[in-house]
């Protein structure tokens, strides 16, 4: 027995001391040695010794295949290579917490909701204290644009890759969110001119009332609202649009007061949610809209047979790929720039905008930090930057003797194909790089931005549709998007927030009532009771005005600060 | 020591009557005289089995059907049996991985390494688990048991792995999975069934325990080997998570499981923004690629499955013999 | 025992037993408790950068926290509810599924419908769930079109829309997917119970139903018992993945479990103390549950756990 005591004493022990040294090593520093170098055999058969990096996206994305074509002709030209590897299976955060806790980072990562965590933790070094050498990396913003980036401490850690134009911006999608509306259907109008939420509703259920079927007989859907988890945004958040806002998300920043307003209970609020809950009864919308997933979400547009929704384009991109691909060029949806009185003047479009909340960074345990920032810094020459936008001359793109790029069929075709991607193409997407113009000043930057090719990809019915309104791009059916505010985009701060903090709370009390009421609000028979015990349970649940506005406010006075130099 | 009293035996092996050519062929074969109750019971339960394999099989066979269908073309919904716009595009995708060999590897070796090693083990702690003179054994079924209840949480299990130097090591595949509650009460629960004549009388003849585990009781319980051997590796086979957490950085010990979950989440743009879309346009989709995935990793298992059916079959056969 | 005339040669085994069940000890403790330092996380305020040995402790604040929360108590209820639906069903299908597919009377049959019914058990939630929209949809779907051609309903019922059926649209979903699974382990027992048994009760003249009444069963008593026990203290691990997937908002005040609070308010908000107070709790509870469903077995004089 004694024996056994002694035994079970010295595993607990064991057992204690594992434990314990589990937690002096939180702090773990690079492993010594030089950096990992690999061998890439070039076009002309010889082989050069590059640098390898690592790099982790917290983000959902596609992994290259090794002897990726471009992405060793970048190595072949800069020197150096980054395998990159994306988020699986997890939430951002779980896996940067294991990686602070693990203490050992790949070279370069993007933490993305774990940002504040990466940062809080230590995990990145300074780029600001090594950038005099590298002026890509240092010109890459603007020092007004760089100090909103910075941490509190001063020093610049991480680089946010998206939203930077080069020249001026080329877009020709309206990718963000607007109301849609099929072509067919503002076909059937005669292309009416539609204003306010009311026309567009008229229009959609003239539409049904003619057209209750599609020519196979499937039933015609009036309109869809998804809200399935986060995606509830297609419900939610359409009050402050309507009301002339653009999408700063959480809040409406009046303009002269530079105060924050809640949209969630506004005039315009009930307004909204009461056409829905009107449509609802009148049976434009599909009655199985707030039971439906995602995945049922695009299946049912799929088929062509819903005339309209509110939603962001990149959220339903698949959805409209299937209707192309099944012929149905008449069902592909256009925006439709409305707000809620004809008066007022709509905001769906905006400028891309700097996102200083995220961004990708150098950590404590890359080994080579100035080797790292090299590599940055070359991904940013206009001849890379090509390479990594559109591939290789030749193969990937033609150029004409003017010096624009035009592809062929096979090009388009292979620019499609995730197989041919991840064999041959590099963009390296989630290190800096240029929106806009390519910096020839000829092209775009980018295939999706190059006039020449947006439009050879337009259907018919588009087409149509375009002249009828006399415009030649998505982004000119809304109205031009002015000038950026320096709080643009408060959703930057919104979605840091976490439950820590009482303005979190409140952040994530509101979206629990809002899911649960909101759609109770708009199939209630009654509306008028429906929405006022929506308000009630609001109230009591959400101390919007004394906690959440205030610490908005205090964060677009520190946004109007920083933008001014103080 | 034929004089100790026994618990009541979870087998009817209790019972020694010579039984010959045991299987389950000669349970039915015995009843040839059937009543009218027999006769209703065998058509009522012969329907009940057709409905349920149909409910049961035809959702699989149209997520097969799904799964050889373009995938945009998929998301229109209305495929029931056969594919409609037939493509392999969906297999190629999943299988032209690069390192899928490599991955397809790793996860046989765990699953086989992983399975033998846990399987006998665990065989092991439920043997003197069920050895009732042992002092310990509610202890030490208590301290298993509540393994199945209680979880250290992700960053202080990652921690500990960690300082035992299972990152980066094929090892974190087999050893925190070794000993299964679950398992060993499975087994525990069978051997407590067994005679305790059988490992009575071997000890008498001077056998320990160890040659009385490995040449009278692992042998006796094959079905219940068998039950839980696959229980460990489906999950073995299965799991992706671990490959994951502690060995993303290394590419050759990936699995195939942690593959096709990149694969996925390379295809679904969860939190994905106008800019991430720009490196993932989808030509399969979600739906598609998930449904080809499904059936190349349940293959394997399928194809094992009926050799092992045989054992539970056999089992009791071989523990004749011994008898 | 201890005055059996052996005794000595007792001791000797006992010794040769404990030396072979060190090992054991080790790795449990080493593997399966060690890492339960982290529970501490859920006395503290924690924050990664600190680590779980700087952050500032705040002593049952998170608990106190979510037993003052409304949501998390009515998380609780919905967890148990749909734990219990799974508890007795879980139970009963897949003993009632073995017990039928061994008296089949075709051994190809009998394969053929094994090997098909434990197909579902690889199907991802999310194809699952794909399969359950399709089957409820009101458009077209299975269920609505067979009540409508029977004339049982006038016009579609919107299942997925009623907080009154969820409970039950998810223990069905369950039980598709897992019965054939679970049924495999009371397979094995059965087939290990004495054929004799049944030609000695055939000879009797006892008909089907009694003989698996007094035969299959009480043969497959001890198998059932264990699993019994052992799902018992499972009773809160109803999961997310289904419930998450099949709700919606207008179902949220049945469909949401403690695992889907944990993961909204904990994980996704990067709040880990109270995920990790939230795990600690249905720990404590799985483990009262094991307790006394242990004793009971025990006290019956039954098979149990420890």
């Amino acid at each position: 027995m004694k024996q056994i005591k002694r035994a079970a004493a010295f595993t607990l022990a064991l057992a204690m001391a594992i434990g314990m040294a589990a937690c002096g090593d939180t702090k773990g520093s690079g492993k010594s040695g030089n950096q990992k170098t690999e061998t890439v055999t070039t076009e002309s058969g010889e082989t050069v010794d590059v640098k390898v990096f690592s790099a982790f996206f917290a983000v959902p994305g596609n992994e290259l295949d090794d002897n990726n074509v471009v992405q060793d002709a970048i190595a072949e030209k800069i020197g150096a290579k980054c395998d990159m590897t994306w988020l699986t299976g997890q939430t951002a955060e779980e896996a940067i917490g294991v990686m602070i806790a693990g203490g050992e980072y790949p070279d370069f990562v993007d933490a993305s909701s774990g940002m504040a965590n990466m940062v809080d933790a230590g995990a990145f070094i300074p780029i600001d204290t090594m950038w005099d050498e590298y002026p890509n990396i240092k010109n890459f913003y603007t020092e007004e644009q760089w100090n909103t980036i910075r941490a509190e401490d001063g020093h610049v850690y991480i680089i946010p890759q998206f939203g930077n134009i080069w020249d001026h911006d080329t877009t020709c999608v309206h990718n963000d969110e607007a109301f849609w509306m099929q072509t067919r259907v503002l076909k059937w109008a005669g292309y009416p001119e539609i204003k306010t939420l009311d026309e567009y509703f008229d229009v959609i259920e003239r539409y049904i009332e003619a057209n209750p079927t599609m020519e196979d007989g499937t039933p015609n859907i009036g309109y869809e609202i998804l809200c399935d988890d986060w995606r509830y945004f297609c419900l939610e958040n359409a009050p402050f649009f309507l009301d002339g806002y653009p999408n700063d998300g959480c809040c409406i920043v009046d303009r002269d007061t530079h105060k924050a307003i809640d949209y969630n209970t506004t005039p315009t609020a009930k307004r909204y949610f009461q056409k829905l809950n009107e449509e609802y009864k009148k049976g434009i919308i599909d009655p199985e809209t707030f039971t439906m997933n995602y995945d049922t979400y695009i299946s049912k547009l799929s088929t062509g047979r819903v005339c309209g929704m509110v939603d962001q384009h990149w959220d339903f991109n698949d959805g409209e790929l299937a209707i192309k691909a099944a012929g149905l060029d008449d069902c592909t949806y256009v925006p439709v720039g409305i707000a809620i009185d004809a008066d007022i003047e709509e905001h769906w479009h905006s400028n891309s905008a700097l996102d200083v909340s995220n961004g990708v960074g150098i950590t404590v345990s890359c080994e080579d930090p100035e080797g790292a920032m090299k590599f940055m810094n070359d991904l940013l020459d206009p001849e890379i930057l090509t390479m990594r936008n559109w591939g290789l001359e030749g193969v990937n793109y033609n150029k004409g003797d003017d010096g624009v790029f035009t592809r062929t069929d096979e090009m388009r075709k292979n620019a499609d194909d995730q197989a041919y991607i991840n064999a041959n193409l590099c963009p390296y997407a989630y290190f800096p790089n240029y929106s806009g113009m390519d910096h020839d000043g000829i092209n775009g930057c980018d295939a999706n931005h190059q006039a020449t090719e947006f439009y050879e990809s337009l259907s018919e019915p588009v087409k149509e549709c375009f002249d009828a309104y006399g415009v030649k791009t998505y982004v000119e059916l809304c109205n031009p998007a002015p000038e950026n505010e320096p709080w643009f985009p408060m959703w930057s701060y919104s979605n840091a927030l976490t439950t820590d903090t009482p303005e979190g709370q409140v952040w994530a009390d509101m979206a629990s009532v809002k899911h649960e009421y909101l759609p109770k609000v708009c199939i209630a028979d009654d509306f008028d009771a429906a929405w006022e015990e929506y308000l009630s349970v609001y109230k009591e649940k959400c101390d919007v005005d004394g906690i959440l506005l205030p610490a908005f406010d205090a964060e677009i006075q520190r946004r109007i600060d920083i933008a001014e130099g103080k | 020591m034929a004089e100790l009293t026994k618990t009541a035996p979870a087998s009817g092996m209790e019972n020694k009557s010579p039984s010959k050519g045991v299987g389950a062929n000669t349970k039915h074969g015995i009843m040839s005289r059937r009543t009218k109750g027999d006769i209703i019971f065998d058509t009522l339960n012969t329907i009940f089995m057709i409905i349920f394999t149909i409910t049961i099989l035809y959702p699989l066979l149209n997520m097969v059907a799904v799964s050889f269908n373009d995938g945009l073309d998929a998301l229109k919904g209305g495929i029931t049996l056969v594919p409609r716009v037939f493509t392999l595009k969906n297999y190629e995708t999943v299988l032209g991985k690069q390192n899928m060999f490599t991955a397809a590897r790793v996860s046989v070796l765990r699953t086989v390494i992983g399975t033998v090693s846990s399987t006998m083990v665990t065989a092991l702690l439920a043997y003197i688990l069920s050895r009732k003179e042992f002092l310990f054994k509610k202890q030490l079924s208590l301290l298993y048991v509540i393994t199945m209840y209680v979880n250290g949480g992700l960053i202080p299990v990652f921690l500990v792995y960690k300082n035992l130097g299972l990152t980066n090591s094929f090892l974190v595949y087999v050893l925190p999975g070794l000993v299964p509650a679950f398992s060993m009460l499975v087994l525990r629960t069978y051997m407590n069934g067994l005679p305790d004549s059988l490992a009575e009388s071997a000890m008498m003849d001077g056998a320990g325990h160890l040659t009385i585990f490995i040449k009278i009781i692992f042998p006796l319980c094959m079905p219940v080997i068998a039950t839980v051997a696959l229980f460990t590796a489906v999950g073995q086979w299965n799991s992706w998570f671990d490959a994951m957490l502690y060995n993303r950085m290394n590419g050759d010990l990936t699995t195939l499981q942690y593959e096709l979950m990149k694969l996925l989440s390379s295809v679904t743009n969860q939190n994905s923004s106008a800019d991430t879309m720009k490196n993932t346009q989808a030509t399969v989709t979600p739906t598609s690629i998930r449904a080809a995935a499904t059936v190349i990793t349940s293959l394997p298992i399928i194809i094992l499955y009926p050799f092992l059916q045989r054992y539970f079959v056999a089992g009791l056969t071989i523990g004749g013999v011994k008898e | 025992m201890f005055r059996d005339p052996d005794f000595g040669k007792k001791l000797k085994n006992q010794k040769s037993l404990l030396l072979l069940s060190i090992p054991f000890v080790v790795y449990v403790l080493i593997f399966n408790y060690v890492p339960l330092f982290g529970w501490i996380m859920a006395f503290q305020r924690y924050k990664p950068r600190d680590g779980l040995f700087h952050s500032e402790f705040i002593g049952l604040e998170n608990f106190k926290f979510l037993f003052r929360n409304s949501d998390f108590i009515m998380d609780v209820r919905n967890t148990l509810a749909m734990g219990v639906i799974n508890l007795v069903l879980g139970t009963i299908c897949p003993i009632v599924f073995a017990i039928l597919l061994s008296e089949l009377r075709f051994n190809l049959g009998k394969r053929v419908v094994q090997t098909i019914s434990y197909l579902p058990h690889f199907l991802s939630m999310i194809i699952l769930t794909g399969i359950a929209f399709d089957v409820l949809s009101m458009e077209n779907g299975t269920i609505n079109n067979l009540l409508l051609g029977l004339g049982l309903v006038d016009k579609p019922v919107q299942w997925l829309a009623e907080p009154k059926y969820f409970w039950w649209i998810v223990a069905f979903a369950q039980r598709w997917k897992e019965t054939g699974w679970d049924s495999i382990i009371y397979l094995a027992a059965i087939t290990s119970i004495n054929p004799d048994l049944y030609e000695a009760a055939s000879i009797d003249g006892a008909g089907r139903l009694r003989r698996i009444w007094h035969i299959t069963l009480p043969g497959l008593k001890p198998t059932i018992l264990i699993l019994l026990i052992m799902n018992v203290g499972n009773v809160l691990n109803v999961g997310f993945e289904l419930q998450y997937l099949l709700g919606n908002d207008l179902v949220r005040s049945v469909s949401e479990t403690i695992d889907i609070y944990v993961l909204n308010y904990g994980i996704g908000k990067g709040n880990y103390a109270i995920g990790t107070a939230a795990g600690i709790f249905k720990s404590v509870v799985s483990i009262i549950l094991i307790v006394i469903a242990n004793t009971t077995a025990k006290a019956m004089g039954e098979e149990s756990l420890y």
